[in-house]
């Protein structure tokens, strides 16, 4: 133990020597890795275990291992990788990021410890494409961000920009697009899970592509990283991990008998019940629920502000709702998880995300409450105030119980958008249902059923929801004249 | 002598450039009931209004039961509150509150703002409800009730702060003509009972027959005043007779 520890130290103090700075993880004691989770065979979960597995993640255990630090993943999109790098969200992006000018300007890039080739993707029966030439004005499928996508364009091809490797494959299938451009690895390790024979590889982009890991520039963690990959080359472990994910581009193709009978679609919903349930409960639920609640007091306080005689607080109230109602909430979110690291202030994906809903929820409730006080009419505001209720007084006990019966169809409305917009915290790392519809369906490229059966779970929230409305418009409509 | 429930002296109230009170001064004796009459836009509603603090006046001094008001400077808010405290005030249209009960309605005030218990306050609204003649109404919702029994439910209310004074704000106008009668006879027996009252009215027969001084306004000032018996029997001034030959022969 003392002499891996003072291995651990000599380690650092080269790091140090070498660099001319500190090498923050070994002082934290933990590598922190970004990852999609979502791309199979690279990063994904076991559908056996429900554990993130795959040949970028086993290598940052491997590096993790060899530096001496634990190790902790944190699961983000492909499309906002870098910034939640950026963000510090994570100290390195482990997900087959390739190595380009480009990106080695604006990151520091580690030795490559996976090489590929680009290939060409089609379906079977498609003849039309054989080289790079043949992809001008056909559509390809890539991830908005990945270098493949450029390719694509560069031929001339037209893309349609997806989610993952899984989902411009069934794209492909489903003939809504001509071609997907990606790397050879990841093109044999899917024909060898699936033995899908609908598809095939055309031909190669004659491009070798080098993917290592990506952390910010000027991190001080390069020297140790590629200390690790060289010493892990060295020792016969990459290649075991290779082995053990890839096999099918190292034969170049699928193994025959070893491959697990794929499940049939129904049996794979029946199994995604419990998890997406739990994703509901855990998440979603509380998400909606708890940014609701917020959201109502927020919007409370700005619609009395927006009331009220104060010119400078009607403004401000103002202000706020035109600001919420006028930006889109995806941006909302981002603004909050992303762009507040950089002010120093760093909120965990779901705090993060019940901010944003709830500034959210305040701009559109305050307006739906506000119309609903001064429906009221002036008389009952004079009524309270003739049998000597103060203003507070006369707005809870007079005011409000009036104002709530308006508004209650309006706010449910609100509430049911809600339900749904909280998928879009999966953007920002919270696994909610949506996200965990999408972690399920990645290594199986069953989208449809995972997303089907995801949807289903939302609509009955929103039934259960309807219900109550009905239960409370009926409670509230009691001393109203029919 | 009796002493004075209500005395205001010098009252003015502008909305905007319209100057609606224009130095106002009367007195209202204790147990007495008065009617203020006279046309529309003459300023009496306003005038009833500024003794309950409803329309806070821009000068002049009120005193109404227990505290006076210099409305010449800016008045606290606590100090409106008491003064308000002094007055119970009946709208024109009723202004009950929907969502609570015909007791409830009468008991918010006693229970929430002067703190009494539920027991007495409802005891004490069950009691007001039979004087009313609305004893089995007591549990239904203001929109079950017929405009004359919302109207003695609002009487009631205002009561049930045992207020020094009950102001009336055209009470019977916005009620079909068949049910005015009901409430008149709730105020009649009021101020039988020894109640002072204002009541801001269009019923000339009414006034005459239940109150002990008529005030007539006319553009903001109080033109006439003095038992029914000379107001309105019999006029000095012309712009009173016309106004009484109007009201009783429309035609």
């Amino acid at each position: 133990m003392a002499v891996l520890l003072l291995a651990a130290f000599l380690l650092t103090a080269c790091g140090s020597s070498a660099t001319n700075g500190d090498n923050p993880v070994k002082s934290a004691g933990v590598l922190r890795v970004g990852t999609e989770g979502v791309y199979s065979p690279f990063s994904y979960h076991d559908p056996a275990t429900g554990q993130l597995v795959g040949y970028d993640v086993d290598v940052a255990r491997a590096v993790a291992d060899k530096l001496g630090v634990k190790v902790e993943f944190v699961e983000t999109p492909w499309d906002s990788i870098f910034a939640a790098l950026e963000a510090n969200r994570f100290d390195v992006v482990a997900n087959e990021v390739t190595i380009n000018a480009e990106r080695k300007q604006k990151y520091d890039l580690s030795e490559p410890y996976s090489v590929g080739e680009g290939v060409i993707v089609t379906r079977a029966n498609d003849n039309s494409i054989k080289t790079l030439d043949d992809l001008k004005g056909k559509v390809a499928a890539e991830n908005a961000t990945s270098n493949w996508a450029d390719v694509a364009r560069k031929a001339g091809a037209r893309v349609e920009t997806v989610e993952g490797f899984t989902q411009a494959i069934k794209l492909l299938n489903q003939g809504r697009v001509d071609v997907v451009v990606n790397d050879s690895i990841a093109v044999y390790a899917y024909l060898a899970e699936t033995g899908d024979t609908s598809v095939k590889i055309a031909g190669s982009v004659g491009e070798k592509s080098e993917q290592g890991f990506a952390a910010r520039k000027n991190s001080g963690l390069l020297p140790d990283l590629n200390k690790a990959l060289d010493e892990l080359r060295a020792d016969g472990t990459l290649a075991d991990i290779s082995q053990k994910y890839l096999k099918a581009n190292a034969s170049g193709a699928p193994a025959a008998g070893n491959q697990a009978q794929p499940k049939s679609t129904w049996d794979l919903i029946l199994e995604s019940l419990g998890p997406l349930a739990k994703a509901a409960i855990t998440k979603t639920i509380p998400l909606t629920v708890i940014s609701f609640v917020i959201g109502l007091v927020i919007a409370l306080a700005v619609a009395l502000a927006r009331l009220s005689s104060n010119v400078v607080l009607t403004n401000v109230a103002r202000f706020y709702i035109s600001i919420i109602r006028g930006t889109p909430l995806l941006v909302q979110l981002f603004i909050v998880f992303y762009a507040l690291p950089e002010l120093g202030v760093k909120i965990d994906p779901f705090p993060a995300a019940v901010i944003a809903f709830s500034l959210n929820v305040g701009g559109y409730a305050a307006e739906i409450i506000r119309s609903a006080i001064q429906s009221i009419p002036k008389g009952q505001w004079e009524a309270a105030e003739t049998i000597g209720l103060n203003y507070v007084g006369a707005l809870r006990r007079i005011i409000l119980p009036q104002a709530t019966r308006v508004a209650v169809p309006p706010l449910s409305n609100t509430l049911i958008s809600l339900v749904k917009d909280t998928s879009l915290a999966s953007t920002i790392l919270v696994t909610e249902l949506l996200r965990q519809a999408q972690i399920i369906a990645a290594p199986t490229f069953e989208f449809f059923a995972l997303y089907g059966t995801a949807a289903v779970y939302y609509w009955v929230i929103c039934l259960v929801l309807s219900f109550g409305q009905n239960g409370v418009e009926r409670r509230l409509e009691r001393y109203v004249a029919r | 002598m009796t002493e004075n429930r209500v005395v205001a002296e010098g009252v003015h109230k502008a909305f905007g450039d319209n100057e609606v009170l224009k130095g106002v001064s009367f007195t209202v004796p204790q147990g007495s009931a008065t009617t203020i009459i006279g046309p529309s836009g003459s300023g009496k509603t306003t005038l009833l209004r500024a003794l309950n603090a409803l329309d806070v006046p821009d000068a002049g001094a009120i005193r109404v039961g227990e505290v006076e008001l210099d409305f010449s400077k800016p008045v606290p808010k606590d100090q409106l509150r008491r003064y308000r405290a002094q007055s119970g005030f009946v709208f024109q249209s009723h202004n009950l509150f929907p969502h609570k009960t015909v007791l409830q309605n009468i008991t918010e005030g006693p229970i929430f703002v002067q703190k009494r218990s539920k027991d007495e306050a409802e005891a004490e609204a069950t009691e007001l409800l039979q004087q009313v003649g609305l004893a089995e109404k007591r549990d239904q919702y203001p929109y079950q009730l017929s405009g004359g029994q919302q109207q003695r439910v609002g009487i009631a209310r205002a009561l049930a702060l045992k207020p020094k004074v009950v102001l009336f704000d055209e009470p019977t106008s916005a009620l079909d003509p068949e049910l005015v009668g009901e409430v008149l006879s709730v105020i009649r027996d009021l101020a039988v009972e020894g109640w002072t009252l204002v009541i801001v009215t269009h019923e000339i027969q009414f006034a005459k027959q239940v109150s002990d001084q008529v005030l007539f306004t006319d553009h903001g000032v109080i033109l006439e005043q003095g038992p029914p018996a000379e107001v309105i029997g019999n006029p000095k001034e012309e712009r009173t007779r016309q106004f009484l030959d109007r009201i009783l022969n429309p035609l």
